[in-house]
């Protein structure tokens, strides 16, 4: 086991679903030399006729363990295809271990489903043996509770195992996200990696945004609705809060949450069509939070810390980067600077990832689900 | 001041004054923030704790948001078992982590932050203080809170891990300790509040199962799970002995022996008085110490079962655990009670339907069972094969049953009974359907074949001879059988047409199988039959007589005639005495019939009376018991002898020994012997009690029964019975006539035993009357006189009534 693992990528952005899926395939297969991958990961436009898609990368690659998710862009090697165009496909062979599962009807019960969904991976990987492990979640966006998931996940994995993934996006268009498993396109579900290392594996979550104003206590909370902020409706607060930049710089301004280190841990906030303030994942009543913004400039300067924070050094055969759609709003033209800065902290090591609706990352304590971060991992 | 100058200074100042202001509103914001951060942290803590919530759901909340707030990569819950801490709920540990089993042993800081009942923390840097799973990956901090709310289970702690250099301050510990105190306390009445809901939820429905088994297996099972031991089990207490009554669990070697008597228990001093009992041991080297818990199961105030649980959970031993064994064990108090109550309605339930269904002298079914079972059968699908039925009737019971008195006849039923059980199938239903009467049920019978075989089976059962208190008794059963097919026949049709085929078989001779088709059975007439034609016989014409003369041995010539009655059926034709005789007494029809005997008889004596030296014939009439019941008798029959011209003295009334035959019959007889008439008693010898019916009527004659004339030639016992009868008939002045001569032999000894009259097929069989008046023409004048006493008689010779 102590061969280095290698990667390949290959994108598409062909109009026939199951063309495109064979194209990025082969391109993926053809920089490991047309071996048969250990492990594939999928990251597409929801544009597609999915299971066609999927069929056309297994008529390529076989019935190998393949995962993804629907997402709103990748990134790849430095280049990003913008959301609504294409895929990209990873292969993945040697020097790991791979167990793939799923799980089903997340919703019904978060964190039973994550404890299944680790359980099932790590049997499946059967890596015991190997000396380090990690887990890679890739959830459906949509899912009201991905922390729930993540807490039942870690169940499993303790804290010893780090954790990290994104949740699927759909083209920022809020209708429906998918994960794959297999030649399976699954919703209000889950799939995940167990990954046997023969090194240790690190993941880092770069933010980027800055407090503004006095911290407010969030009162009320029903779901992903926050009804009350100091005891006043969280629109208003909201509203009142966002400072000369009003409600035009919506994207460019969450809620962060204050962490016991006095840390952030932000939370993607809009106003939604019914006028209440909307977050993609349910605040903890009584939970401190202050506004927080970001400029292009301090976002794209905190992706190169984590990257390299999770290389330190070690020659890895791919970064993972899970980086919210959130933040390609607020780069707006820069957007494709993100990929770029992520690929030149990497060097030559193939960088790819997807615009997530929220990332996994578990670093310290069971709170380990981000919005409007760059998560990273190195393999 | 160069304006210019001071318009700089004063821009300076302000930017200072800016800069400053920002630094002060940084500060303050940094301030506000902190403050916010550690109200929201505890308001989310004292949120998570108070959230109604299942007792593992609250636990597990309150740890991850303990780990949340406090940036602790480890949170959990461990209790003190021994020297080691043993993780019961964490956040931040696999569930399969080695500390939640075997634990680690307590380190110094756990061990004085438990001792002093304060939270401690410091730096661990990886120490011994550090569960296994989590050295050597970083962990720098760790803070000990003590939970323990019940002094009597054991020491718990509130353990945080954090791997983030910043160590825990005492604020937080205050917190930490707050908090860890309300979470054990929510989870303490959380995890009673489930146990006592699953009790009042489940606890009830012990008493749904009524059998023991089923009941402690059920009780055990909840009695585990509540307690959470890692073993459970129940003794039963009786009778000054203690039963291992059932066990879940791990097996545990040191479990003692059972049986043992209960005041060998350790927890017999506090269960006698209806307390808990709880002990602790440190067990063997290696192992943890178990806890244990022995609460009593009482009724009546005495102490029935003890519900016993143990682990290495000190929590076994804590007070809420006690509470909910002890609502367990007043449940199972009042099901065990139910039960008992159950069982012995139960019980009586058994034996009234065993009663209602059963025959209490041989525990066959009875006559309702076997129909209720024919029905049965017939109900069933025709595919499942054909009912057989077969009817049994002892061939001879009454008379041995009269002869050997109703116990032995009782016995013998019951032997009978025995020996019919054991050759038939499991599966078949053998009922005793009237006193010697048993039908047998097959179910799934193929043919007729199946049903003439297992007849056959049955006489063979009775092959070998009863042995009753000291005779033995040879018997044989006549057997009718039938089959029926489900969906056509009805038990009613089943059970006539076997009776009937029984009947056929009776008749011709004993130890006879006969199985009907359906054409048979259609032709055949039941019993039934028979019963409702017996009345219309007489006016019908059926019945006619034949005479069997009585012959003094010595001479061979006929001195009496013996009146025998016969019924030829329209469709039976010849029905044997044996059949409608009793059917006659049955319907009191033979009263009618008696007196046109009776009467027959009387005009036919006076006819031969008439013949050359006949003039003194005596004619022998059978009376049953039922008519000397009958308050008319006496003037009838002396009515009936006159009128047709003989003198009473002319008619010899003959009687059977018979269990009917009372001491109320005995007045009757003795008007007629005041009348004249004379009375014999027939087959003499076979009734136990024989000798009394002497004293009881004014017996002038005794008939030898026939079955001791059979043995006279090899059977030195019926010669002395013979000699004996003719002893006591010599003493009392009796005249004996002897039944059954079928040989020369017969006829040569009981001249020689000084035997002087008999009858029999060597002498004559039953004639019709004209056979009879061309016998007495052949054979001359009567020698002696029939009607007339011999010298060594007081009385005469007679016929009799019911025919042989």
């Amino acid at each position: 086991m102590n061969e280095t693992m290698r990667a390949g990528i290959g994108t598409s952005n062909l109009d026939d679903a199951s063309l495109a899926g064979r194209q990025a395939a082969e391109r993926a297969l053809g920089h490991i030399s047309g071996r048969r991958p250990d492990l594939m990961i999928v990251y597409s436009s929801v544009r597609y006729d999915l299971p066609a898609m999927l069929a056309g990368i297994r008529d390529v690659a076989g019935d190998v363990p393949l995962v993804g998710a629907t997402s709103c862009g990748q990134m790849h090697d430095g280049d990003v295809t913008p959301p609504g165009e294409g895929l990209a496909v990873l292969a993945l062979v040697g020097g790991y271990r791979f167990g793939v599962s799923h799980v089903s009807n997340v919703s019904a019960d978060p964190q039973a489903a994550g404890r299944e969904l680790a359980h099932s991976a790590r049997r499946a990987a059967a890596a015991d043996d190997m000396p380090y492990h990690a887990l890679l979640v890739l959830s459906d966006g949509l899912i009201a509770d991905n922390q729930g998931l993540l807490n039942g996940v870690y169940r499993i994995t303790g804290f010893a195992v780090p954790v990290v993934g994104g949740a699927a996006g759909d083209d920022r268009r809020l209708l429906g996200t998918s994960v794959f498993c297999g030649d399976e396109v699954l919703r209000d579900a889950a799939v995940a990696v167990w990954i046997g290392a023969p090194r240790r594996i690190s993941v880092a979550c770069a933010g980027g945004w800055t407090p503004e104003g006095l911290p407010l206590m969030v009162t009320s909370v029903d779901g992903p609705v926050v009804r009350e902020i100091d005891g006043r409706s969280g629109a208003a607060v909201y509203r009142e809060n966002l400072g000369p930049d009003g409600p035009g710089g919506l994207n460019a301004a969450h809620l962060g949450l204050i962490e016991p280190d006095g840390s952030l841990l932000v939370r993607a906030a809009f106003i939604g069509s019914d006028g209440e303030l909307h977050t993609f994942t349910p605040l903890p009543e009584y939970s401190a939070v202050r506004i927080v913004r970001s400029r292009p400039d301090d976002l794209l300067d905190v992706d190169s810390d984590a990257v390299a924070s999770v290389l330190n050094g070690f020659e890895a055969s791919v970064v993972l980067a899970f980086s919210c759609v959130a933040r390609l709003d607020v780069l707006g033209p820069r957007g494709p600077e993100e990929a770029q800065r992520l690929q030149k902290a990497a060097g030559g090591i193939p960088t790819f990832g997807f615009y997530t609706y929220g990332e996994f990352a578990r670093t310290t304590s069971v709170a380990g689900y981000h919005n409007a971060t760059m998560a990273v991992v190195a393999l | 001041m160069n304006p210019v100058s001071t318009t700089r200074a004063e821009a300076s100042h302000l930017s200072e004054e800016v800069e400053r202001l920002r630094l002060s509103l940084a500060k303050a914001e940094a301030a506000a923030s902190d403050a916010f951060r550690d109200t929201a942290r505890l308001i989310r803590l004292l949120t998570a704790v108070g959230t109604p919530s299942p007792p593992e759901g609250l636990l597990a909340r309150t740890l991850t948001v303990l780990s949340e707030v406090y940036s602790a990569d480890v949170t959990c819950l461990a209790e003190l078992v021994g020297d080691r801490l043993i993780v019961t709920a964490s956040c931040g540990l696999p569930e399969d982590d080695p500390a939640g089993s075997g634990g680690w042993v307590i380190g110094p800081t756990a061990r004085q932050a438990l001792n002093r009942g304060q939270p401690l923390a410091r730096s661990v840097s990886d120490s011994d203080e550090v569960p296994p799973s989590l050295r050597g990956i970083g962990v720098r901090f760790a803070a000990w809170i003590p939970v323990t709310l019940d002094p009597g289970a054991g020491g718990e702690l509130l353990i945080l891990f954090r791997r983030r250099p910043e160590p825990f301050k005492q604020g937080d510990l205050r917190i930490l300790s707050s908090v860890g105190y309300r979470m054990t306390s929510a989870f303490e009445a959380a995890e009673r509040a489930a146990a006592i809901d699953r009790l009042a939820k489940t606890g009830h429905e012990l008493a749904r199962h009524l059998d023991m088994p089923r009941l402690l297996e059920e009780a055990v099972s909840l009695l585990r799970t509540l307690t959470g031991g890692d073993r459970a089990w129940i003794v039963t207490l009786s009778n000054g002995m203690a039963h291992l009554g059932v066990y879940a669990g791990l097996p545990d070697e040191s479990m003692p022996s059972w049986p043992r008597r209960i005041d060998a228990l350790p927890a017999w001093g506090a269960a006698r008085h209806g307390e808990p009992y709880r002990w602790q041991t440190t067990g063997p080297l290696g192992a943890l110490p178990q806890t244990g818990l022995c609460a009593p199961v009482m009724a009546e105030g005495e102490a029935i079962a003890l519900l016993c649980a143990s682990g290495t959970r000190p929590r076994l031993l804590g007070k809420a655990t006690t509470e909910v064994v002890t609502v367990l064990a007043n449940h199972l108090a009042v099901a065990m009670r139910n039960g008992d109550l159950y069982r012995a309605l139960a019980r009586s339930e058994r034996k009234l339907r065993q009663r209602a269904t059963h025959d209490p002298l041989t525990g066959l079914a009875n006559r309702v069972l076997a129909r209720q079972s024919i029905e049965d059968a017939l109900a069933r699908q025709p595919r499942m094969g054909a009912v057989g039925l077969l009817f049994c009737d002892l061939d001879n019971f009454k008379s041995i049953n009269d002869r050997l008195g109703h116990e032995v006849g009782d016995e013998l039923i019951q032997k009978v009974a025995r020996r019919l059980r054991e050759c038939v199938r499991p599966d078949d239903v053998l009922a005793r359907f009237g006193g010697d009467e048993f039908v047998l049920v097959v179910d799934g019978a193929r043919s007729l074949g199946d049903i003439m075989e297992m007849g056959r089976r049955i006489q063979a059962a009775l092959v070998q001879p009863f042995h009753l208190r000291g005779d033995r008794v040879q018997m044989t059963a006549s057997i009718g059988g039938v089959l029926g097919m489900p969906g056509q026949a009805t038990p009613s049709e089943l059970l006539r047409d076997a009776d009937a085929a029984m009947y056929a078989a009776k008749g011709k001779g004993p130890g006879r199988v006969e199985v009907f088709d359906a054409a048979a059975s259609h032709r055949s007439l039941s019993r039934l039959d028979l019963l409702s034609d017996m009345p219309r016989a007489l006016q019908n014409g059926e019945l006619s007589l034949e005479f069997q003369p009585i012959h003094a041995l010595a001479s061979g010539r006929a001195v009496g005639l013996e009146a025998l009655l016969r019924w030829n059926h329209p469709r039976q034709g010849s029905i044997p005495p044996d059949v409608f005789i009793p059917l006659a007494e049955e319907t009191e029809a033979i009263v009618p019939i008696g007196e046109w005997v009776l009467e027959q008889a009387c005009r036919q004596a006076v006819r031969w009376r008439r013949l050359p030296g006949r003039e003194d014939l005596a004619i022998w009439v059978n009376v049953s018991p039922v008519q000397l019941a009958h308050p008319d008798l006496v003037k009838t029959a002396l009515d009936t002898i006159a009128g047709a011209g003989l003198q009473p003295g002319d008619v010899w009334l003959e009687v059977t020994e018979h269990s009917s035959l009372t001491e109320e019959c005995s007045e009757p007889f003795a008007r007629l012997r005041d009348a004249g008439v004379h009375v014999a008693l027939d087959d003499f010898g076979m009734s136990y009690s024989s000798l009394s019916y002497l004293r009881r009527f004014p017996v002038e004659c005794l008939k030898i029964d026939r079955s001791f004339v059979s043995g006279l030639a090899e059977s030195e016992t019926d010669r002395g019975i013979v000699r004996a009868i003719l002893a006591i008939a010599a003493s009392l002045e009796l005249d004996v006539i002897a039944e059954g001569i079928e040989t020369d032999v017969h006829r040569d000894v009981l001249l020689e035993l000084g035997c002087l009259r008999g009858q029999g097929y060597l002498l004559s069989r039953p004639l019709p009357p004209d056979a009879v008046t061309e016998l007495l023409r052949a054979t001359g004048p009567a020698e002696g006189g029939g009607g007339r006493r011999s010298p060594v008689r007081r009385r005469g010779a007679h016929s009799r009534l019911t025919p042989r």
